[in-house]
């Protein structure tokens, strides 16, 4: 049976990756049996990805300080305050949108070289340095807020990235109440794939490198093909695809190419294997700090904007425990605790299963207290089979 | 035979840390495809010399001559650009990164830059670092390994790989066999002839004075930041180990620079 064999070996060598795949699709499996298909229906999903978004994309940066080994509590109320900041300039200031997103992302970005000063220049632990964040933007949230308690946002461009979704083309006559500009998005992005990945297989035989069987290729290309085509199915029967999908898509599609492809992303994860040699080899360490931190600043506005955008109006409230939803997600995806390993897609696949878990169980009913309970028994679970996939890999 | 330029010259190098005197005025020849091996007690001032020499110290007097031109070598960088690359003891390597990662890791191949992004040129890496591996007999089944799935000789090999990978001069190796077993120990020392036979000039600091005597053509001893003696390796083991630890334990002391001199003379 060489075709099991080949299946177990590729699994054994992949099971840190494929583990968190195979937990998503689990959890989805049984809260689609508990709720009797109430979760996976298009109009569950479309709201859950939409749930997420704010989540996914500090997970995404979350991930990156946690490559080079430190961490950021500050981002919660961060991304609460700079939601703040974006409806006053809207509400009383009278900004147009894009100078108000402009505006909260260019404060986004001083936060993270703030934090990087701190980190980078004056030596502090991260840990202590995005507390005294933590504090102090929970105290600019609640000054920004006073006033009002909750400013309302009026305006249907900016609360449209947060609830509304991409228009449609004319109809036709075929296909009637399902979105086809979000399957015809769909379909472009399978073929891409295909063709990317029949490309790099090429090149990989091209210059003798192994690749796996054949059967396994096209077994490989089918699965994610009928995963996303049935993801584009699920987002096409409800209203489509939604900015707030469209946002986190390019955070990911961006972050991933910067992080697998480029000279950055390389000296990035040199910096979290071992600062010392990344250093001597020329790396400017401090430079790395800076561009993470700057990083993470932009996408808590991002996530600041998204989040306020969503429910249309800046509380008092807003982004509490945001930081550590970002951080149970990053080393769900399997980011390590130690630096130097995390990735993009795996954050996105984390915040989703903490998501999920959420969603499935507040559709079920389950008291918030067991939630609590539930994402914290996943969170260990991840962690501990991290550390044991790891220990077994030596 | 024309007295050729050495490729290193330290001359009369000294540094202090507080008030103590890490090395007294140090004189250190190194030639072209020549390995000299580096022996001394602990705090002789062996590392702080070759860390001087690659430019993580700076030297409080002295100067060093690199082919006979006085260089200024004031950080790591500086070394490089020298063609000085330092093989650390606690290794240099980023074990969350593959083979190729580590050997290019600061000086990446790129395939196109848009501004602030460089795209990598992986398959270009790949094919080099394959290369530099076969040529140097280094045996690791593939580039893709992550450096933290391979064993501690293979490791060093990787290390020692990546120093000698863009046309440097001078290689310097700090306690290349330290915690390593007996096998791994003969590949890296295979790995220093091997780079001797292609012409790389190496240094080498080393506790383990079997190691310098089988693959060393000349030995220098440092005792209490001064060198106290330089010597071709010659001779048999056991007299060769029993001449090196009296100098370095300090039982003689009979080097003067003028024996020296003579010593590199009869060499020649």
């Amino acid at each position: 049976m060489s075709f099991i064999k080949d299946v177990n070996k590729i699994l054994r060598q992949n099971i840190r990756e494929w583990g968190m795949y195979i937990a998503l699709l689990v959890i989805m499996a049984f809260f689609t049996i508990t709720t009797k298909g109430i979760f996976i229906s298009s109009r569950n999903i479309g709201n859950l990805i939409n749930q997420t978004g704010y989540i996914a994309v500090l997970a995404v940066g979350m991930t990156l300080v946690i490559i080079i080994g430190h961490i950021d509590l500050s981002v919660g109320y961060l991304s609460g305050f700079l939601g703040a900041v974006a409806a006053i300039a809207m509400v009383s200031w009278h900004l147009p949108v894009y100078a108000s997103i402009s505006l909260t992302m260019a404060l986004g970005v001083l936060a993270g070289i703030f934090s990087a000063f701190l980190v980078a220049q004056m030596k502090i632990p991260a840990f202590v340095a995005t507390l005294a964040g933590w504090l102090g933007y929970r105290g600019a949230l609640q000054l920004a807020t006073m006033s009002k308690g909750t400013i309302v946002i009026t305006n249907a461009a900016f609360n449209a990235i947060g609830n509304g979704y991409i228009p449609d083309i004319p109809d036709i006559g075929i296909l009637p109440g399902v979105h086809k500009l979000t399957l015809i998005l769909g379909v472009l992005v399978i073929l891409l794939f295909i063709i990317n990945a029949i490309n790099n297989r090429r090149k990989m035989s091209a210059y003798n490198f192994k690749v796996s069987p054949m059967y396994l290729f096209i077994i490989q290309l089918i699965f994610v093909s009928a995963l996303v085509g049935g993801i584009t199915w699920v987002f096409a029967g409800y209203k489509g695809l939604s900015w707030t999908a469209v946002v986190v898509l390019i955070v990911i599609l961006v972050y991933n190419f910067i992080m697998s492809r480029t000279v950055l992303g390389r000296h990035i994860y040199a910096v979290g294997g071992n600062p010392e040699a990344a250093e001597l080899s020329g790396i400017s360490v401090k430079k790395i700090t800076y561009v993470i931190f700057i990083s993470m600043g932009m996408l808590a506005a991002l996530s600041g904007i998204l989040f306020a955008s969503r429910f249309k109006s800046a509380t008092t409230t807003a982004g509490t425990l945001f930081e550590l939803d970002a951080i149970a997600a990053a080393f769900v995806g399997g980011a390590s605790a130690s630096g130097g390993v995390g990735k993009v897609t795996g954050s996105i696949i984390g915040a989703l299963v903490m998501m999920s878990l959420t969603s499935g169980m507040n559709l079920m009913g389950i008291d918030i207290s067991f939630q609590y309970i539930v994402r914290a028994l996943v969170l260990v679970a991840a962690v501990v089979f991290d550390v044991a996939t790891r220990n077994r890999e030596k | 035979m024309e007295e050729a330029t050495p490729i290193v010259e330290m001359r009369n190098i000294k540094k202090n840390f507080g008030g103590v005197q890490a090395l007294r005025g140090v004189d250190l020849v190194l030639y072209h495809n020549e390995v000299l091996g580096l022996v001394g007690d602990n705090a002789a001032g062996k590392s702080t010399l070759m860390k001087i020499l690659s430019g993580a110290y700076i030297p409080d007097e002295g100067e060093i001559l690199i082919e006979g031109k006085k260089a200024h070598i004031v950080n790591p960088w500086d070394a490089h650009r020298q063609g000085i690359e330092m093989v650390y003891q606690d290794l240099a390597l980023a074990n969350n990164l593959d083979v190729a990662a580590n050997v290019f890791m600061g000086r990446e191949a790129v395939s196109v830059k848009l501004g602030p992004i460089s795209v990598m040129d992986e398959h270009h890496m790949e094919q080099e670092t394959q290369r530099l591996l076969d040529r140097l007999k280094i045996d690791i089944s593939s580039v893709r390994l992550k450096v933290e799935s391979l064993s501690g000789g293979q490791r060093q090999a990787v290390a020692i790989a990546r120093a000698t990978a863009f046309n440097n001069k001078v290689t310097i190796m700090d306690e290349p066999t330290a915690a390593l077993s007996v096998t791994a120990i003969g590949k890296v020392l295979d790995l220093v002839r091997e780079l001797k036979a292609q012409g790389c000039s190496i240094i080498i600091i080393s506790h383990r004075l079997e190691d310098i005597y089988k693959v060393s053509d000349r030995m220098m001893v440092l005792r209490h930041g001064s060198k106290v003696c330089d010597t071709p390796v010659t001779g048999d083991i056991d007299g060769f180990r029993e001449h090196v630890v009296a100098y370095i334990i300090g039982a003689r002391n009979d080097f003067t620079e003028g024996a020296s001199e003579q010593s590199n003379d009869t060499r020649k």
